[in-house]
């Protein structure tokens, strides 16, 4: 079994299983693949080199819209000048993220810098936000219905799969942030 | 990190000394902008304490109080300043994973950062 994270002497520090490690890196790879920017012909290489994408639209998947939001509310067009000036550098930001932490499941014992534990808290995050729109969780209730699957003997279907792999994300999301506001604590 | 935070209500006359902005002709320079968080429920609760702890240095009651205040009222001021100033907060917020707009403040709205004791406290359901 996985253990939560700790912070200590030696910073924030986990474990996981071999095969909760690569449950983490498949999910990990998953949300990398859905963030990946379309690589099209064509494009300005300069505007590309500034992180300027004119073609961009807003996602017609849920998962990726909930991963890269619309900034105005009810105004399509100024959050789509919007994200043509930051989508790409914002998808950038979330692959760093992930791709870091995917790094950190070659060890057993995963020990996190400040910057690291970052890192993974922004990518379990993105992981439980795309899970979530897959399990359909839209409100409070849905999340509450998610969260009472704790049993892996009675994962039969793949809702009922996915549901227990949300909770264990959740799970070590929470251990991990509560070690980081530990460290934040102690830093001031 | 800094970030500007708003006049309090009836203070906006008293504001003109910043002559930095004068050159966006596009936003009045003492018309700020605000950044509005989101209540979603999947982000964990701990977790936007953190972001708004670590990201714009508030303290830990001040990050709680204004967590609670977009799990109970569904959304939250947490930063107003220029518009450059919070359309910054607001991709530092989605690189999070936060659910974050910006808008234009209307003046005198509720939820202005750095007003303690709001509106709203201790109603609404826990989740």
């Amino acid at each position: 079994m996985a253990k939560a994270f700790k912070y200590g002497l030696k910073g924030i520090t986990g474990y996981l299983e071999p095969a909760e490690r690569d449950l983490l890196r498949s999910l990990i790879a998953d949300v990398i693949s859905m963030l990946q920017p379309q690589e099209r012909g064509g494009q300005d290489p300069l505007a590309e080199l500034i992180g300027l994408d004119m073609d961009v639209a807003e996602p017609s998947d849920r998962a990726v819209k909930r991963l890269l939001p619309n900034v105005v509310k009810d105004d399509a067009g100024a959050s789509l000048e919007f994200r043509q000036l930051t989508e790409r550098s914002l998808r950038e930001t979330k692959i760093g993220a992930l791709r870091a932490a995917a790094l950190d499941l070659d060890k057993d014992e995963i020990v996190l810098t400040p910057e690291g534990a970052r890192h993974w808290s922004m990518a379990l995050n993105d992981v439980r936000l795309v899970l979530a729109e897959r399990l359909d969780i839209q409100d409070e209730e849905d999340a509450e219905h998610v969260h009472r699957m704790q049993d892996w003997s009675q994962a039969e279907d793949v809702e009922s799969y996915l549901a227990l792999v949300y909770n264990f994300a959740t799970w070590l999301q929470e251990s991990l942030v509560q070690a980081m506001l530990q460290s934040l604590e102690t830093r001031r | 990190m800094t970030i500007s935070v708003a006049p309090g209500p009836g203070t906006r006359e008293g504001t003109r000394t910043g002559t930095a902005e004068a050159t966006d002709s596009l936003t009045a320079p003492d018309i700020p902008w605000n950044l509005v968080i989101w209540n979603d429920p999947v982000n964990l609760m701990s977790y936007v304490s953190y972001v708004f702890q670590s990201y714009f240095g508030y303290s830990e009651t001040k990050a709680n109080k204004l967590m609670l205040e977009v799990h109970r009222k569904g959304r939250s001021i947490v930063a107003s300043g220029s518009k450059e100033q919070v359309e910054r907060h607001a991709v530092a917020m989605h690189g999070f994973g936060l659910w974050a707009t910006v808008e234009k403040a209307s003046g005198g709205n509720d939820g202005t950062p750095g007003k303690s004791g709001g509106p709203g406290q201790g109603k609404g359901k826990r989740g």
